[in-house]
């Protein structure tokens, strides 16, 4: 085990745990703005994914990454009009059971039309090089990856925190009631709110997809560790998310690299430990325990 | 504690509920009786084998009812002690006592396993509450699933085990080879009976008196105090109650139940998958007992049963039947919140209202 293959498995902790931080941000508003606990949120991914890869084949990689978000929103704004309305402010298990039931419609009807096999896009040729970093040759798509999530995150956080129109969400979290109250359109901003966490992980699903294939459980391999990393940051904590995406995007690579045997069982010893220790999260609220 | 009780149910229903013990007790035995007869008729196209699995994972969701039904908590776990329970009796005659030729070891030691699992996990998750809970369940049987995968020198990993031969059930006088079918004897419309396995009798045994069982612990004291911990659990933990304890308590029942259903199934495939510990099969649980209704004795064994059917006879058609199941799921959802028994009305026929039976 030499410094380097730690280097590597850093970086690629770093990698996996910046998608995790991507598709966590989307669960962890969606569930501060509209108390949704979304299961279909894996289902967004692979619904980006998929589109990425139609798009990807007839006009290029760039179309995919604008094609993937836009009809993973669209589905969103149709699938909370259409159906989710009815169960906000239910109960959790309802909506846990509602979302788990579309998540599986999705997942089959993609494998339905694209079949079961996993399949992977290939690159543009320009992205496909490697950059020395810390001393090692490193794909260069998977640096552009990183920094293009960091970039998007910190877009997110800026909508959130710096427009009026995040003030409407902000507020939204502390107290639905009083923004209605207030005259601030709730409505309008829970769909915008649900519309953008979809898009993230439908971008995310196009620009994950030439590193990790795709096949129709895709989607949900990645929900449950996403539910992990928002469990351990704080469930509704945007810099919770960031940090508990990292955690265990790099706790899943350096266990890889030490003790392949336990590599996907760590995440979730870790999240039990937190939750027994520390329910609301590593940056979580305790107010919100009882939810 | 009898203070509160008499609050929490008026006497007079107690009355009138005990006095229909009979009947129900008659009319269960009846209907699991024709149920393998009926489900043969050609319309149904079901068979004996079929009628057999049903029963056995209906204990389960029976099993998983006692703690989202009656407790109302949401576990996304049951699989693990399902599969616990599976490879507990698998791995007893291949493994732990391969020489004991006994049909009730196995039960016992994957019961045994699985609920030692229930208390363990249990004592820990009930502490969270609605999606916590639903997530930590989620986490703890994720890590049996690893475990179970990673330890191939015990458990073959993916492989699974198979080769399981299952003993005859001896019971001291007579020994019942469960494979062997039933005397041959012809029903005209409902087929013959020599298509139904000795096997189905004794699971629907076995149901009979879960089913007995589940029923007598929700009507008891212990079951009017968890229904009142469902509705309101801060009041009750109030009143004075050991909210935490009741809880664990339905955790561990349930989870053995799923145990019990595991160490059956494994007896009766002959094999364990290690797909039984997947999160699908934990979701299977719940979309069975949510399709039948919860907080109904019969809702999860119908939700199965019509599942299950439903796989049989679709699969066979067309590869879109997980998205159909999907669908009837999320209809369920959306137009039945309490499920197909749990929307029956009472006043209309009497058979419903039966069937409601909590």
């Amino acid at each position: 085990m030499t410094a380097a293959s730690f280097v590597q498995a850093g970086l690629n902790g770093l990698i996996l745990g910046l998608i995790y931080v991507a598709i966590a941000i989307g669960l962890t508003i969606i569930f501060g703005m509209l108390r949704l606990v979304n299961f279909a949120h894996g289902a967004f991914y692979a619904i980006g994914a998929y589109v990425g890869l139609v798009v990807a084949q007839q006009y290029g990689f760039g179309y995919a990454l604008l094609a993937g978000p836009l009809v993973v929103a669209l589905f969103a704004v149709f699938l909370d009009r259409a159906v989710l309305r009815f169960f906000y402010g239910k109960e959790p298990t309802a909506q846990i059971l509602l979302t788990f039931g579309i998540a599986i419609i999705v997942e089959e009807t993609l494998r339905l039309r694209f079949g079961g096999t996993t399949q992977q896009y290939s690159l543009p040729q320009w992205l496909n090089g490697s950059l020395a970093v810390a001393g090692l040759q490193y794909p260069a798509y998977r640096i552009f990856l990183a920094l293009g999530i960091v970039a998007v995150v910190a877009l997110v956080w800026l909508f959130i925190s710096r427009t009026n129109y995040g003030l409407i969400v902000r507020a939204g979290v502390r107290d639905r009631t009083m923004v209605q109250l207030l005259g601030g359109n709730i409505h309008q901003a829970s769909t915008l709110i649900f519309a953008l966490g979809a898009a993230l992980a439908g971008l995310v699903g196009v620009a994950a997809s030439p590193i990790y294939s795709i096949d129709p459980q895709t989607g949900f391999n990645f929900l449950i560790p996403s539910f992990v990393v928002v469990v351990i940051g704080g469930l509704g904590s945007f810099w919770g998310a960031v940090a508990g995406g990292i955690i265990v995007g790099e706790l899943s690579a350096l266990t890889t690299l030490i003790y392949p045997g336990a590599a996907e069982v760590i995440i979730y010893v870790a999240m039990a430990i937190v939750l027994l220790v520390r329910p609301q999260g590593l940056l979580g609220e305790s107010e919100i325990i009882r939810g | 504690m009898s203070a509160s009780t008499s609050a929490l149910q008026p006497a007079a229903q107690t009355k009138s509920t005990r006095s229909g013990d009979l009947p129900f007790y008659l009319w269960t035995a009846f209907g699991l009786i024709v149920f393998p007869l009926v489900f043969g008729l050609p319309i149904f196209n079901g068979y004996g084998g079929l009628a057999t699995q049903i029963l056995i994972v209906g204990i389960a969701a029976v099993g998983l009812n006692v703690l989202l039904g009656y407790a109302g908590q949401l576990s996304y776990g049951h699989a693990a002690f399902y599969g616990l329970g599976m490879y507990g009796a698998g791995l007893t005659l291949l493994k732990f006592f391969p020489g004991a030729h006994s049909f009730a070891l196995p039960i016992i030691v994957g019961v045994a396993i699985a609920t030692l699992a229930a208390f363990a996990i249990g004592s820990l998750v009930v502490r969270l509450y609605g999606i916590y809970f639903a997530l930590l369940t989620v986490a703890f049987a994720q890590m049996v699933y690893f475990i179970v995968f990673q330890w191939r020198d015990l458990t073959n990993g993916d492989d699974g085990l198979q080769g399981i031969s299952t003993p005859s059930l001896n019971l001291g006088v007579v020994r019942f080879d469960l494979s062997a079918a039933l005397p041959a004897l012809n029903l005209g419309p409902f087929g013959d009976l020599s298509s139904i396995k000795e096997w189905y009798v004794f699971v629907a045994i076995v149901m009979f008196i879960v089913i007995a069982f589940v029923r007598t612990l929700v009507r008891s004291q212990y079951g009017e105090v968890l229904a009142a911990i469902r509705e309101n659990e801060e009041r009750s933990g109030f009143i004075g109650f050991d909210v935490r304890r009741y809880k664990i308590a339905a955790f561990v029942i349930s989870g053995a139940l799923c145990g019990l259903s595991g160490a059956l199934r494994a007896l009766y495939d002959g094999s364990a998958a290690i797909e039984a510990l997947t999160i699908d099969t934990s979701g299977n649980f719940v979309i069975y007992t949510v399709v039948g209704g919860v907080q109904t004795l019969f809702g999860p064994i119908v939700g199965t049963g019509l599942i299950m059917w439903l796989q049989n006879v679709i699969s066979a058609k067309t590869d879109a039947w997980r998205l159909i199941e999907g669908i009837i799921f999320v209809a369920v959802i959306v137009f039945l919140p309490n499920g197909i028994i749990g929307s029956l009305r009472k006043r209309k026929f009497s058979f419903a209202g039966l069937l409601r039976a909590k």
